[in-house]
């Protein structure tokens, strides 16, 4: 493999996800919006306004029983502790329920980038150039999937590193404790997350290259974000929580996948069969 | 020496059969031309060549290497120009090239300077390829066949889409590119007037079968049996022949002969020079084209017989 020539194409694929407005402009509006948005204004609205502490009766109790039965027990004594409904629930959401939003966000992104992958060079006439290129289909996908890697996880980090600044100088007055600073949001963040997004990127640079457009590999795509949909349902109605643990066994098994996805895709793709059912 | 070998080569797609037993050499150095009509088979074969797809049978060797194992080998010393393989219009011409010298690791500031001003393209390097004319796109897709100094250049059906200002010039650069960088050239086409001065010899594509080959000389010795000659001449004669060769008047100082041979054409001369003037004197049915035909029908017989 040819680090010159994974590189050239890298860079190229980068700069046309950035200059293709249909491309990311929506990622962004996702990573504000669901990333950095949401959680400030649920952070403001349960710190500094009394939107969350009037609830009714019927509420309060099911919330009251969650944080008795709450499995960590650090975790429960800092719940307990905290003086209001509205700033237990803030505490809550940022160490729980803003994590299937990473993940949602993410996968989708770099769904988006990744189906754009080959699809996008059969759209434009310009795979046929490639295969014809001294290019080794290895290379092609390994430049395919570092492409879409970089500016998935760039923005990701990118919205944590703000919700760590914005959220914690909401937040620090009164929950008195750093949030995302823990072992869970690390874990998630560095093993989680990128061995996820690998995961999802090299499903869908295969889809990608299997399928006749764009559109089709995105439908394609869509399949995989179901998952994470039933996590966040599973995740907010309290029945499984995101331990450590969880989330730790949850990258092995992803690094594992990645590790045979990767040898699927270079036993059956050879650039005969790539071109042939490809180019016309 | 022969820079291509392709020995009984055929291929098939889903029980279909692409090319039938096809053989043929390329001498380094020379302009050949793959003639023959839509569906011949010539894009399948320049993509066998070049090892993207595999013959389903047969033996292919380019400049000393197997398509089908070493493909990376020929794909770094050919260049390529196809009908549907495009360049990134979101980039410009200056980008598309330096990507395509990085990607055959021959990234050389001098030479692409040196292509685009070869191809008087200097002035639109920094413009997106999107925007350009299809004449232009074509210059960018010459200049980057040409970036890392290719032995072999392969163009699939280069005047497509050009205008006859632009199908000249690309003629002319090809010409240029064969003595300057001593490129060998394989053209397909199907619009066989173009290639009719450029080309050294000619393989003729039917069906996917290889019906002829050989060097404009050789066809016409075999295919003219006879020389239709317009002689612009002050000649008066009467009846229809002269020294036993048929003609025909076709403008007040204008014969049209029949002879049996190239060979009769300077006696014929020789002959009216003594008795009167001659201005010019023109083969009329030696064109590319005509010839096709003559080669095409006689295939066609052959294979009825």
């Amino acid at each position: 493999m040819s680090k010159h020539i994974i590189k050239a194409i890298v860079e190229k694929d980068i700069r046309a996800t950035f200059s293709s407005k249909k491309i990311w402009v929506p990622m962004f509006i996702l990573v504000i919006l669901l990333c950095m948005i949401v959680p400030a204004i649920i952070a403001y609205c349960g710190l500094y306004t009394g939107v969350f502490n009037n609830p009714a009766e019927d509420i309060e109790k099911p919330i009251n029983s969650v944080i008795q039965s709450f499995p960590d027990e650090a975790m429960r004594e800092k719940l307990a502790a905290l003086p209001t409904l509205g700033s237990k629930f803030v505490y809550y959401f940022m160490n729980f329920m803003l994590i299937p939003f990473f993940l949602m966000v993410t996968i989708i992104n770099s769904m988006v980038i990744a189906s754009n992958s080959f699809a996008g060079e059969k759209e434009r006439n310009t795979l046929e150039t490639l295969l014809f290129a001294p290019v080794s289909i290895k290379e092609l996908f390994v430049a395919k999937v570092i492409a879409a890697f970089i500016p998935t996880i760039a923005l990701t980090f990118g919205a944590f590193i703000v919700n760590i600044l914005v959220l914690n100088f909401i937040s620090y007055s009164i929950i008195r404790e750093l949030l995302f600073l823990n072992v869970t949001w690390l874990l998630l963040m560095f093993w989680v997350i990128p061995a996820l997004v690998l995961f999802n990127i090299i499903l869908s640079v295969l889809v990608s290259a299997k399928v006749k457009s764009f559109q089709e590999a995105q439908q394609f795509g869509g399949i995989m974000v179901l998952p994470i949909v039933g996590i966040i349902i599973s995740q907010a109605s309290g029945l499984f929580f995101l331990s450590s643990l969880i989330l730790f066994l949850i990258g092995v098994g992803l690094l594992l996948g990645n590790i045979l996805l990767l040898k699927w895709v270079t036993v059956f793709n050879s650039r005969n069969n790539l071109f042939e059912s490809q180019i016309h | 020496m022969n820079l291509i070998e392709v020995s009984n080569v055929d291929k098939a797609f889903n029980d279909k059969k692409i090319l039938n037993n096809v053989s043929f050499t390329v001498k380094e150095g020379s302009i050949n031309g793959l003639l023959g009509p839509n569906g011949a088979g010539k894009t399948t074969m320049i993509r066998l060549l070049n090892g993207v797809i595999h013959p389903t049978g047969g033996e292919i060797n380019v400049m000393g290497y197997d398509p089908q194992k070493n493909g990376d080998e020929i794909r770094r010393r050919a260049g390529i120009i196809t009908e549907s393989a495009a360049l990134y219009h979101d980039m410009t011409a200056w980008e598309n090239l330096s990507f395509f010298a990085r990607i055959y690791g021959a990234y050389d500031v001098k030479r692409i300077d040196y292509l685009l001003q070869q191809f008087n393209m200097v002035q639109h390097k920094d413009e997106l390829v999107g925007t350009f004319s299809t004449g232009m796109k074509k210059r960018i897709s010459l200049a980057k066949a040409l970036l890392h100094k290719p032995r072999l250049l392969f163009l699939d059906e280069p005047t497509n889409g050009l205008d006859p200002e632009g199908i000249k010039e690309v003629i002319q650069y090809l010409g240029q590119i064969n003595q300057e960088e001593k490129v060998t050239i394989l053209i397909c086409s199907h619009v066989l007037h173009q290639l009719e001065t450029i080309c050294d010899s000619f393989l003729f594509l039917s069906k996917g079968r290889l019906i002829e080959k050989g060097t404009r000389l050789e066809l016409e010795d075999k295919y003219l049996s006879q020389v239709y000659v317009v002689i612009e001449t002050g000649l008066q004669l009467e009846g229809n022949t002269f020294m036993e060769f048929a003609f025909r008047r076709i403008g007040p100082n204008r014969l049209e002969f029949c002879l049996p041979s190239k060979d009769e054409i300077p006696v014929l001369l020789t002959r009216i020079l003594q008795v009167s003037w001659v201005h010019s004197c023109e083969i009329t049915n030696r064109s590319l084209e005509s010839l096709y035909f003559k080669i095409k029908g006689d295939s066609n017989e052959q294979t009825h017989h």
